[in-house]
């Protein structure tokens, strides 16, 4: 493919990621009235849900039945035992309900994200906020827009005025809560002018596009956590960097967001790492 | 018998939707921050004008009544809660979130008469979600009758609560303490929206399961007091004790289970009285 050619071919790959990314909201919202059916995953915290299966189904064969020779990573397969490596080939990311526990309580913060990958560089993503019909959308080099308003992060380079959100996590031994906390206090003592948790990664980075806070880290998120919002904070003029002040490792589960450079690098300076194991580990394949 | 107090709670409602809009028009425009007591502890122009609106408008209908506001008690007055017919206000609660545009940023007004909180207001005007509660006729969210989750078990339990900017190196250590406390039982989760009304309107709506907060003030939680209790949920003291809405602290739940669980767990830190002698 030319270069134009796969540029109209990503666009159109985007109206379809909007599309389906809408229908699976709805399919939430109807799920989200209902009786759930609640299991866990990697801890007791780590929950997973039907509507979640469902969801990523409905998604990933649509998708599959449009783009046969596009692959897919999505939650719900990974932990069904599906690899989850980034190739080439284009890839579409996802996680079919962001927020599962907030789903579960119904508490108001869940989101439907697609993410599209070609020759391992993020091209675009959707977010779809299900309780409220938000959408936020970018593509590279396209700038990026909330319900078709053009999103600019906050330029804020002090911490002293800065908002910053951050996510537990699944895990919650008392050393990783440890750190957590110290991660928290050492913001908070800065001081910054509060953090925020929401449980929802995908819509806490999409906070940080619409420049409503300066600052996003955490540890343990996925990489279908990330790939959307990454360019679509991008996009919105901010950065997306490892928390180790290098660059994004999609699969490293772990990420500093930030409108500004500055704000990120100290961000970085503060925080202590929590290890996850990543997303693309081998297993050990037992003889 | 008609209810004494339905018209100053109808009344209430308009001027709450008033102070909504303020609210709304202001987020299209450049805020300017001062500060409070600390850096953290931030006012706005808005502030002062929605609290004024508020006062102006229900102290020329209700000449006799009493007022204890956020922005006026910053301003010097009293905040002691005597029997008359007090109206209790803030009219941002969330004012960090509403400089910075983040979505939960509301009006709050309790109505107390013999010190007993008889109807309870709380706008969240980013998300025009309007609760309401008078005692004895349940709660609603923009008309729609709402109840907690009636949740008892705390290891199914998703708890709220909020952590700032501590002088006191004590009281920052006991604050991330009781954080972990709560983590470690363990709980679903924990959130921090941000703003102490919302909060408890997130309880009474069943989004969340418990909130529970220490070195709020009683304008912070006198609207969604009346709001939790109405949807069927328990509000105490961090002790175990009764709620005591000069305290300054509270915990508020959707069972009396979940409550006594959190109060177990958590250490307190003195936070003063709202109607403390200065």
């Amino acid at each position: 493919m030319t270069s134009m050619e796969s540029d109209k071919c990503w666009a159109e790959c985007m109206d379809v990621a909007v599309e389906i990314a809408r229908k699976a909201g709805q399919m939430v919202q109807e799920a989200v009235k209902q009786e759930k059916r609640v299991s866990s995953k990697s801890t007791p915290t780590d929950l997973v849900t039907e509507a979640d299966q469902q969801v990523e189904e409905l998604i990933i064969s649509t998708l599959r039945e449009r783009y046969p020779t596009h692959r897919f990573i999505g939650e719900e397969s990974s932990a069904a035992g599906e690899k989850c490596v980034l190739t080439d080939s284009p890839t579409w990311i996802i996680d079919p309900i962001d927020g599962t526990c907030n789903f579960v309580h119904s508490f108001p913060m869940v989101a439907v994200s697609i993410g599209f990958a070609v020759m391992k560089e993020l091209e675009f993503g959707v977010i779809y906020h299900c309780f409220d019909g938000t959408l936020y959308t970018a593509r590279k080099g396209h700038g990026a827009f909330c319900n078709g308003v053009r999103l600019q992060v906050s330029k804020e380079k002090d911490v002293s005025r800065a908002l910053i959100l951050t996510e537990i996590g699944a895990k919650r031994d008392p050393a990783t809560l440890n750190i957590f906390l110290e991660n928290m206090k050492k913001l908070l003592s800065a001081p910054a002018h509060g953090v925020r948790i929401i449980g929802s990664s995908t819509l806490a980075l999409c906070h940080i596009a619409s420049g409503a806070a300066e600052a996003y880290y955490q540890y343990g998120l996925h990489c279908w956590d990330i790939a959307a919002a990454a360019v679509i904070i991008r996009e919105a003029g901010g950065c997306v960097i490892d928390t180790s002040g290098g660059p994004l490792d999609l699969m490293s589960r772990r990420v500093v967001a930030a409108g500004s450079r500055e704000m990120a690098d100290y961000v970085v300076r503060q925080l202590q790492p929590i290890s996850y194991e990543r997303d693309d580990h081998q297993p050990i394949v037992q003889s | 018998m008609s209810d004494p107090w339905k018209e100053c709670m109808d009344y209430c409602l308009e001027v709450t939707k008033e102070a909504g809009k303020m609210i709304r028009d202001a987020l299209q425009r450049d805020i300017s921050i001062m500060q409070k007591s600390s850096p953290v502890d931030l006012v706005t122009e808005t502030d002062q004008k929605v609290e004024e609106l508020i006062i102006s408008s229900i102290r020329k209908k209700y000449p006799t009544h009493s007022f204890i506001g956020e922005e006026s008690v910053a301003a010097g007055a009293a905040s002691v809660l005597t029997e008359n017919p007090t109206w209790i206000i803030d009219p941002i609660d969330g004012t960090t979130n509403f400089v910075h545009r983040f979505p939960f940023v509301c009006v709050s007004i309790g109505f107390t008469v013999n010190k007993e909180i008889e109807f309870g207001i709380v706008y969240s005007c980013i998300e025009e979600k309007m609760y309401t509660a008078r005692r004895g006729k349940g709660a609603f969210c923009n008309g729609v009758p709402i109840k907690v989750s009636g949740q008892e078990d705390i290891s199914k339990s998703l708890v709220l609560t909020e952590t700032g900017f501590k002088k006191d190196p004590e009281h920052f250590r006991t604050m991330m303490a009781n954080m972990e406390s709560i983590l470690t039982i363990p709980v679903h989760g924990i959130r921090s929206p941000g703003s102490a009304a919302v909060n408890m309107c997130l309880v009474a709506c069943g989004a969340a399961d418990a909130y529970y907060h220490m070195g709020i003030h009683c304008w912070d939680m006198a609207g969604g007091a009346a709001i939790v209790r109405e949807a069927g949920g328990v509000i105490m003291d961090v002790s175990g004790g009764p709620f005591d809405l000069m305290s300054r602290r509270l915990i508020t739940a959707s069972s009396r289970a979940i409550a006594d669980c959190i109060a177990k767990k958590i250490q307190p830190f003195p936070c003063g009285r709202d109607d403390a002698e200065n």
